[in-house]
């Protein structure tokens, strides 16, 4: 087996995402703007709008019935102003990683916008005062593992196929070619685009929920977001099986199985309304 | 409840949603039931999106296979208390997108 990519070599990649060639140009530009200290709602707002594609896709995701208030938002300004500058980055990045997703592995983007919406269902369920901060965590939870596969791609395909064999998680087989594993390098990338610590925390312990000092209940939220959309069969993360659920972040959720299908049956309208923001 | 593109539409179908315009605002009520009329005013409005009707969403993979893979996709997870529940849900879940 070829050797261990280390640490050093994996976060300067993650550190200059703003350069690298396998890239798209909107996802490099998008990410310079984010790294920006105190980026301003006008400068995001005229940066998306210098692109039409990118301006019609976003609009399309916040009037989606996947929101609250479908046809009513009509610039991306207003966008920001009721959904909160976070929120907005998150989603400009969740669709403007799409393509990325899609190139990177095969059935990605569908896992990462299940996880997102069963994210936000048990937020909205927990009386989280900000639900969509939990789903823009679900959105882009699975970022380090785009990085991986595009800049890494025969490591990861083998890890890929290691899981594959083995019925290892795919957590586990990215040790055998990584030193860090994917929450630990979207940790790092949802730090460089100055995300809340929130955000950054459930990224960083999705798999490792009673790691999470901060943001306990947060990060319980996608990681067992991730474990239901995983369990009920939706895209491909790169899991054969459906991961164990850690038993301190269940307990804190205090979901019921009735809450659970409950959960279920919500994700269902997501992903029809999901999948019609997606068809251009 | 199951989405439909405006051509699609028949008589007698009943909405499961309201219909909007892009303003915003709602044209036809939840529960209508489609006319012909109402169907060509739809047609006309040239929607993005599509319209929610009432009915049961035709699942492309059988049940008996869809179960299947949730076995398989559960199998390390045995005599887990708590992944158990989850795979009960999700069974129950998955039997409920076929009745």
């Amino acid at each position: 087996m070829s050797e261990v990519i280390e640490s050093k070599v994996l976060r300067h990649r993650i550190e200059n995402i703003g350069s690298l060639p396998t890239v798209p140009d909107t996802l490099r530009k998008l990410s310079r703007i984010m790294e920006k200290p105190n980026v301003s709602l006008t400068e995001v707002a005229s940066f998306v709008q210098s692109d039409p594609a990118l301006t019609f896709r976003i609009l399309k995701m916040v009037n989606s019935a996947v929101y609250g208030f479908p046809g009513r938002i009509a610039s991306v300004s207003h966008a920001i102003m009721l959904l909160g500058l976070n929120v907005v980055k998150g989603l400009l990045l969740g669709v403007s990683v799409f393509e990325l997703m899609q190139k990177a592995m095969s059935g990605l983007y569908e896992h990462s916008m299940g996880c997102a919406a069963a994210a936000r269902i048990i937020a909205q369920k927990k009386g989280l005062r900000e639900p969509e901060e939990a789903y823009v965590a679900g959105l882009i939870h699975d970022i380090g593992k785009v990085v991986m596969a595009l800049e890494f791609t025969k490591a990861y395909e083998g890890a890929l196929a290691l899981a594959e064999t083995e019925h290892i998680a795919i957590m586990q087989a990215e040790k055998k070619f990584f030193a860090d594993n994917h929450a630990a390098l979207g940790g790092v990338l949802s730090e460089k685009w100055r995300f809340p610590k929130k955000l950054t925390e459930a990224i960083l312990y999705h798999h490792q929920p009673r790691s999470a000092v901060l943001f306990p209940l947060e990060t319980a939220i996608v990681h067992l977001a991730d474990i239901l959309t995983k369990a009920r069969g939706l895209g491909f993360s790169g899991d054969q099986i459906v991961p164990i659920v850690d038993d301190a972040a269940f307990d804190r959720l205090e979901l019921s199985e009735e809450d659970i299908i409950d959960v279920f049956r919500e994700l269902e309208g997501s992903i029809e309304a999901t999948q019609e923001v997606l068809q251009q | 409840m199951i989405k439909v593109t405006p051509d699609k539409l028949q008589p007698g179908m009943r909405l499961a949603k309201p219909v909007m315009n892009r303003a915003g605002m709602a044209l036809l009520g939840e529960g209508t039931e489609l006319t012909e009329t109402w169907i060509a005013r739809i047609q006309d409005m040239e929607m993005e999106g599509a319209i929610y009707v009432e009915g049961k969403l035709e699942m492309e993979v059988p049940m008996d296979e869809m179960l299947a893979a949730l076995e398989t996709r559960f199998q390390s997870a045995q005599g887990n208390p708590k992944m158990e529940m989850i795979k009960r849900a999700a069974e129950k879940h998955i039997r409920t997108l076929y009745e």
